[in-house]
């Protein structure tokens, strides 16, 4: 007993001795990884290390935790120095967030965020956008026509759903697609319908129109027609499920060209996304923020600065599956630079007041989350409201949260 | 008779198969390639039995640094949740003295404070007295547990107060009686405590998540925790991990089995 509590006791002064000698100076970077932006990040704070002598430290936090954690750090008065953030973290943590204006030229850059002051609140990373991967080893077995990668003849929904349905009850074909259930991935339907959310922002709504009830009744259409894996687990999975060769096609996003190059079963691509009125994809990304109340607020300004530079900036997006914001920049995408290409398509292919029409909703608290139920319901196989009744009741919850004056 | 044996036979195995069917399933899958993983009727075992997905796990973290931080925080703060809950559970359970039962109802009513509410006081408390960020914040807050208090206590009332007593009267010191009598007598509820102790802090998460920076120092919840991104989740990786992490709780189990069943009925702990 006293042998055993002896080894207790030298193993917990192992462990509090291991826990002194702490790195007080060195900066943490909260961080979450999809691929491979953890790497990439690691040896730019790498070089950053040996040419400034600071030390970054790369926190890794599972994305599901991420606010929880940053929430705790925050309360707890120990705050940060840099942190990986979206456009919710910067909307719930904005009066935490340095103001960056006086840090880089902000004016080389998209997709920037601003506090309530009119303040830049972070320094834009990657940027991503909506896109049409498909399984073309599936489709061509199949006989389904389909744009190739650089087709500039844009086909249209009606066109897509009847070459696509070619796959339905076909051999090793569970579905003929799969879509994301997520806002990002049905709001660029709507704004390819020519439906814009707000036709007075936060007021008059556009979404109880024919157009909107017109979009949504086809989006219900693809999932009642069998088109789209109504499965409750499909829209969340959608990407393992694309990569069993059993879907045609997958409507998401710019990273999962990286998280596709595993798949060896089969051939895919990018291709153009369908057109409605008009083609428009919709734009998300991640952003680097500076914390108040950290202590090395100085320093997390400097490696801002230091980032924002062309160089270091061009090897982050060209070492991450995302696209950059960094106006006028050459970024290459190496092996991925075909399908990069098609994304960047779409981008350019999307008029500004949509990208404007979108960024009101994601620094709105609570209006994202109401997209999102949103989408959900519509892509629910149990769901008995009609298209105008979940409008209407869309229309609602975001009126009931958006900004009063 | 024996017909009532059998029946009650048939239907144990029948419940035991409930709660492994997905024990087995998760490592059945953790073989499965991800082709596999994801199709409309997936099969119970791997058609084509492959172990790239634990290689492929094993690659993308220090995972034997994350075993050996859980390992450690595991063990030391079971041994240090054996000794203090059952000290505590002692004292309220065979000393009487003013404001015992005040002490016992507050202990119990932590309980019914979740986590999530006291995360921000205790992460404070943590970084006043310098440990966050050590896995020291992993192991003295679950030092002393009112679930532990609690079993302790219950399960020492039922030693008979005139084996104390005649102790006394031979002249043993309290030192004594509580190693020589209440410990040896206290085996199943410690081993049950033990177990229970054990699967908490091997199992937790949530804490982790909030006391621990540095990646040196993860547990290996929290390093199967970042399979998940913000796009979606590595679910080969996550069920090999996952599979792993249940040996060492196993093996905990099989070695003490008799007494955690002992433990259990006599203190009425349940898990």
């Amino acid at each position: 007993m006293k042998k055993l509590a002896l080894v207790f006791i030298l193993t917990l002064s192992v462990i509090a001795l291991s826990a002194c000698g702490g790195k007080s100076e060195t900066l943490q970077m909260l961080w979450w990884s999809d691929g491979t932006e953890g790497a990439v990040m690691q040896t730019l704070l790498d070089d950053y290390e040996t040419e400034t002598g600071d030390v970054i430290e790369l926190v890794t936090i599972p994305y599901d935790d991420y606010e929880t954690r940053l929430a705790t750090m925050i309360s707890g008065g120990e705050a940060p120095a840099l942190a990986r953030v979206t456009e919710g973290h910067l909307n719930n943590f904005k009066d935490n967030i340095l103001a960056l204006d006086d840090v880089y030229t902000t004016s080389g850059f998209t997709n920037l965020f601003y506090n309530t002051d009119d303040e830049v609140i972070s320094l834009p990373m990657d940027i991503t956008a909506n896109g049409m991967f498909v399984n073309t080893t599936l489709l061509d077995a199949n006989d389904v026509d389909y744009p190739a990668p650089g087709a500039t003849d844009i086909w249209t929904w009606t066109e897509f759903k009847t070459e696509m349905m070619k796959l339905d009850g076909e051999t090793g074909v569970a579905y003929p697609g799969l879509f994301d259930s997520k806002a990002h991935r049905m709001m660029p339907l709507m704004y390819q319908g020519g439906v814009k959310i707000w036709d007075t922002p936060y007021t008059t709504s556009n979404l109880k129109s024919a157009a909107a009830v017109g979009v949504v009744e086809m989006i219900m259409d693809l999932y009642t027609s069998g088109l789209l894996s109504p499965e409750p687990y499909a829209g969340s999975n959608a990407a393992n499920l694309f990569k069993t060769g059993q879907y045609g096609f997958h409507l998401s996003g710019n990273w999962n060209v990286s998280g596709y190059q595993d798949i060896t079963a089969f051939d895919w691509a990018v291709v153009p996304m369908p057109q409605g009125l008009n083609r428009a994809t919709i734009l998300g990304g991640k952003s680097l923020a500076a914390f108040d109340g950290s202590g090395l607020e100085k320093e997390a300004k400097e490696f801002i600065e230091w980032m924002a530079e062309g160089t270091q900036h061009d090897l982050y997006t060209g070492g991450v599956p995302y696209l950059t914001p960094r106006l006028g920049a050459t970024v290459s995408y190496g092996d991925f630079a075909d399908e990069y290409a098609v994304f960047l398509d779409e981008i350019a292919n999307t008029d500004a007041m949509y990208v404007q029409d979108w960024l009101a909703q994601v620094m709105i608290p609570g209006m994202y989350p109401i997209i999102n139920d949103f989408a959900a319901d519509i892509a629910d196989p149990n769901n008995t409201m009609t298209a105008l009744q979940l409008l209407t009741q869309l229309e609602t919850d975001l009126k009931a949260v958006a900004p009063t004056n | 008779m024996k017909n009532k044996l059998t029946a009650q036979y048939i239907l144990a195995f029948l419940i035991v198969l409930v709660f492994l069917i997905p024990v087995i399933y998760v490592i059945a899958s953790s073989f499965k390639p991800v082709s596999e993983l994801f199709v409309a009727s997936p099969t119970f075992f791997p058609k084509n039995f492959t172990i790239e997905n634990y290689v492929n796990a094993l690659k993308r973290g220090n995972f034997a640094r994350y075993i050996f931080n859980s390992l450690l925080v595991a063990t030391t703060s079971t041994f240090l949740a054996v000794v203090i809950n059952t000290m505590s559970g002692y004292a309220l359970a065979k000393f009487k003295f003013k404001g015992s039962t005040i002490i016992m109802i507050v202990i119990l009513s932590t309980i019914m404070l979740p986590l999530e509410v006291i995360m921000v006081p205790i992460f404070s408390v943590l970084k006043f007295f310098g440990m966050y960020n050590s896995l020291l914040a992993l192991i003295i807050p679950a030092a002393a547990t009112p679930t532990g208090i609690f079993l302790m206590r219950q399960y020492l009332i039922t030693i008979p107060d005139e084996l104390i007593q005649s102790a006394r009267i031979d002249g043993a010191s309290e030192w004594k009686i509580f190693t020589h009598i209440i410990l040896p007598n206290a085996k199943p509820a410690i081993a049950t405590l033990a177990i229970f102790s054990f699967m908490w802090r091997w199992n937790d998460y949530v804490w982790p998540l909030i006391a621990i920076s540095d990646p040196d120092k993860y547990t290996l919840q929290l390093a199967i925790a970042n399979f998940s991104g913000e796009y979606g989740s590595d679910y080969s990786s996550i069920l090999a991990m996952s599979a792993i992490s249940m040996v060492p709780m196993l093996i905990i189990f099989l070695i003490f089995q008799k007494q955690f069943v002992q433990g259990t009925v006599q203190s009425g702990m349940k898990g």
